[in-house]
């Protein structure tokens, strides 16, 4: 019934991490199909300016992933665009929609590149428009070179915020202020030797803090957002200073004006793929939340599924790198190709990986949100917005039997929506795990099923007519 | 871990579907002590997933009563139990692509208005007038008004909520794992949870298992010839309003039903019997889609959003096992539903309260025994 094709590694996500792993796999002497849901490969990390703006000058790591995507188009990879990949079955089965309609793939080696998403925070007004994601803001900037508004507020945790805000700042906005919800500073110094090495990430964080002190902007550690107002459009917030584990300090409110708040609160791994096939996850805050359990060859539990970057715990565009070369040698060895080579090869680059890890494991002990985060949405505040379920919608299911995610959804339809739960999963959890008193991972995430995107009901039923007559003939049996 | 708790009460209910839980509920109604044991979550099974569909209309003859009946308490099921289950009397149109299907339709239909159930056979033209959102593969189709639909996953735990309000007690993650039973009376059920061992004693026990019923019938020697199966839904995204009855064709082996939201779900594919696999395969989704439409033009524009399996439970003669056992006094068999049982739940619960509480169900059981299946001619395709 379902025809897969045969290939050898199949890459799913055209990021630093995939755009890695394609490369080194290929190198390996295997045939890799690499798949992104976008036109051009990059990811968010690498994204590039759309066709029409090639003109303007591109951005530092635009530079570098036209280089790295040079390579990989080079070594022969086959690069699917605009391919989402709406399922994963058993036996390495992947089901992809694209541009040319549906198609399987039967991989010897799946690699998984899938990213991170952004970590979506709900208080009072936060489905205005106007606040979105930074990463929705730093997209509309790299990519269609547009400003998400004239007057910003970025409010969040880490030093993209600050990268994100100097890019504004020089685009023309004026960025009202950068609020940062750790106090990193007293912490920062036993962190130290982690930064060791890391001279351009260094350089570049100085040189947007420069740019803030420059322009004026106001950078205030310790502070989150309580509300966002407006009637058809954000128009100012009320801000307040955070207490250590993030809860609002009653009193410290302030409000700014603004027409644009851009929330930068880390972000959560794309862990669907990886729990379709069947990988043992574990709950992991610093690595922002459910991860896959990997060896030192980015092995899953399943021993011909590989994950990385992101999507397999935050660390960021670099780290993501180096665990794809890996996990491409490692592929490629699992699928019959340069294993002999392979062991000395990925023991060579462990140096970089663990001055990588290092890197993570400070930024992770530095700009984790804290769990009061979860507390910043009150009773009327909608959590689930496709199917516009409230915070008292979830509590009023726990006592009616909703004591883990997935129940709480079937009684009050969260998670149901076309985002299918990628918007409210961890809102949900944690609210349910608050409400109840039990750690979130045992409340658990949805449960994902195919398919993990929306996909055309008639890129799967094709052959129409041929069918009918089929069924017609067999019409005796009930 | 090791702890051993005991209590007391009237009457056990193993099985936390619609139909224990409506047995809880009935019987709660009726002042009984009752104590609900259900190994996952109430309705989380086929109860909740299923098609949604309520309807008398195309059952096997012995189960007609029973249907009509029951859609009768359905009709009234929201007042009586306090929740919005987003019940709808949409009525029901079963099609079909070709004459012989027609003719089985019409000779179903005579008997079903003998029976005293209204339905209506459509020729093609009254099917497009009536239906014109069906595709033109359909040259007929019967239809009943009174059928309809409801939301599985609502109305199975509005049975369980309405039954705790009343006073029953239900345990959820607790599975039943022995019935004991002395001087061939039934005296207590044991489950266990994370806890440890509960012992509940009752002189009654309903065990309504669903597919799960075999393994705990069979500690008290008694084989019940179930097997599990599985049944796999996709739900489109929120559609604008396309139609009100729940729709259904075997010749393309789909049926669909749109949900109070919009969404349109589609159902009819299975699995091979003896599974307890509940994994969507690629090929389900497929053939689900495929059958979508050809059957709802409307939905060549949709997209699949969800899918969910479920595992429900099949008798040989696909008709349910409602059996106050002559062998052990005390034990009911309320199971072997075969995909049929969301409509059948609240009369079936009621009945059992009957059993229990008047000594005599107000409708005739004697058609719904297990000793059925052994009699001669049953015997060879239970074996």
């Amino acid at each position: 019934m379902v025809i897969p094709e045969q290939v050898e590694v199949a890459v799913v996500g055209a990021g630093p991490g995939g755009l890695s792993a394609a490369l080194a796999a290929t190198q390996a002497g295997t045939q890799v199909t690499l798949i992104d849901g976008y036109r051009r490969p990059g990811g968010q990390y690498f994204r590039q300016a759309a066709a029409e703006l090639r003109a303007s000058r591109p951005m530092r790591h635009q530079r570098e992933g036209q280089a790295l995507w040079g390579k990989v188009s080079a070594a022969g990879v086959r690069f699917l665009p605009e391919t989402v990949v709406w399922g994963a079955f058993e036996g390495n089965l992947l089901a992809l929609h694209g541009p040319q309609g549906s198609r399987y793939l039967e991989a010897k080696a799946i690699i998984l590149a899938t990213g991170a998403f952004d970590r979506p925070v709900a208080f009072p007004g936060w489905t205005l428009p106007g606040v979105m994601t930074a990463g929705a803001a730093q997209a509309l900037l790299k990519q269609q070179r547009i400003l998400a508004g004239r007057r910003i507020l970025l409010a969040g945790t880490g030093p993209l915020q600050i990268v994100l805000a100097a890019e504004l700042t020089r685009a023309g906005a004026n960025v009202v202020a950068v609020l940062e919800g750790n106090r990193f500073f007293a912490k920062a110094v036993r962190h130290a030797p982690a930064l060791w090495g890391q001279w351009e990430r260094l350089a570049e964080g100085l040189s947007s803090r420069l740019t803030l002190l420059r322009q004026g902007v106001s950078y205030r550690p310790g502070w989150g957002i309580v509300a966002a107002h407006g009637t058809d459009q954000v128009e100012s917030v009320t801000i307040a200073r955070l207490d250590p584990e993030w809860r609002h300090v009653p009193g410290s409110e302030e409000r700014l004006a603004c027409d644009t708040l851009c929330l930068g609160y880390g972000f959560i791994p794309s862990n669907t793929l990886s729990r379709l096939l069947g990988a043992k996850q574990e709950w992991r805050p610093e690595l922002g939340g459910g991860v896959p359990l990997r060896d030192d060859h980015m092995r899953t539990s399943v021993p011909t599924v590989f994950a990385l970057g992101d999507g397999a715990g935050i660390g960021g565009g670099p780290l993501a790198m180096l665990e794809g070369q890996i996990a491409g040698i490692a592929a490629a060895a699992q699928a019959g190709h340069g294993a002999a080579e392979a062991e000395r090869a990925i023991w060579r680059l462990a140096p970089a990986l663990e001055r990588e890890r290092r890197f993570q494991r400070m930024y992770a002990a530095l700009f984790t949100p804290g769990t009061g985060l979860y507390e910043w949405s009150r009773d009327d505040t909608i959590l689930c917005r496709c199917e516009e379920v409230t915070q008292a919608d979830i509590r009023r299911a726990i006592p009616l039997g909703g004591d883990s995610a997935n129940e709480v959804k079937a009684i009050v339809r969260c998670g149901m929506g076309d985002c299918q739960g990628r918007m409210c999963g961890h809102l949900v959890a944690h609210c349910i795990a608050k409400e109840t008193g039990r750690p979130v991972a045992e409340v658990g995430l949805f449960r994902p099923r195919p398919p993990v995107f929306p996909v055309p009901v008639v890129a799967l039923g094709q052959r129409v007519e041929e069918n009918v007559s089929g069924a017609v003939a067999g019409a005796g049996q009930q | 871990m090791s702890a051993r708790r005991k209590m007391g009460t009237e009457v056990v209910v193993v099985g936390g579907g619609i139909v224990g839980c409506a047995a809880a509920y009935y019987l709660a109604r009726r002042v009984v002590k009752v104590a609900l044991v259900e190994k996952s979550v109430i309705g989380g099974e086929a109860s909740g997933r299923n098609g949604g569909g309520v309807r008398a209309q195309c059952r096997d003859r012995r189960e007609r009563p029973l249907a009509m009946a029951s859609i009768k308490l359905w009709e009234g099921l929201e007042k009586e139990l306090g929740f919005d289950v987003e019940y709808v009397q949409g009525g029901n149109i079963r099609m079909a692509t070709n004459e012989e299907r027609m003719a089985d339709l019409r000779r179903e239909g005579e008997e079903e208005l003998a029976d005293g159930l209204m339905v209506e056979m459509w020729d093609r033209d009254e099917l497009r007038r009536r239906a014109p959102y069906l595709s033109d593969v359909f040259i007929g189709a019967k239809y009943c008004p009174k059928d309809g639909t409801a939301n599985p996953i609502l109305a199975s735990r509005a049975f369980g909520w309405a039954a705790r309000r009343l006073g029953a007690t239900l345990f959820t993650h607790s599975e039943a794992v022995g019935i004991a039973v002395q001087a061939g009376q039934v005296t207590s059920v044991m489950a266990r949870d994370k806890e440890g061992e509960l012992v509940i004693e009752a002189p009654w026990v309903i065990h309504a298992g669903g597919p799960w019923t075999p393994q705990l019938s069979r500690t008290l020697g008694i084989q019940v010839p179930i097997e599990p199966a599985r049944s796999t839904i996709a739900v489109t995204q929120r559609m604008p309003p396309l139609f009100k009855e729940f729709i259904s064709s075997h010749d393309l082996a789909v049926y669909a039903r749109q949900a109070r939201e919009g969404h349109v779900h589609i159902g009819g594919v299975g699995a091979p019997a003896g599974t307890f696999d509940q994994e969507v395969p690629a090929a389900t989704i497929e053939r689900l889609a495929r059958g979508a439409a050809q059957m709802l033009p409307a939905l060549r524009g949709a997209n699949f959003l969800r899918t969910w399996s479920g595992t429900l439970e099949v008798t040989p003669d696909k008709v349910p096992i409602i059996d106050p056992l002559d062998g052990i006094k005390g034990y009911i068999l309320a199971s072997g539903f075969s995909g049929h049982g969301f409509c059948l739940g609240p009369i079936a619960g009621k009945l059992l309260s009957e059993l229990i509480v008047d000594g005599a169900p107000s409708l005739p059981l004697h058609e719904f025994r297990l000793s059925r299946f052994a009699e001669p001619a049953m015997q060879e395709q239970t074996t």
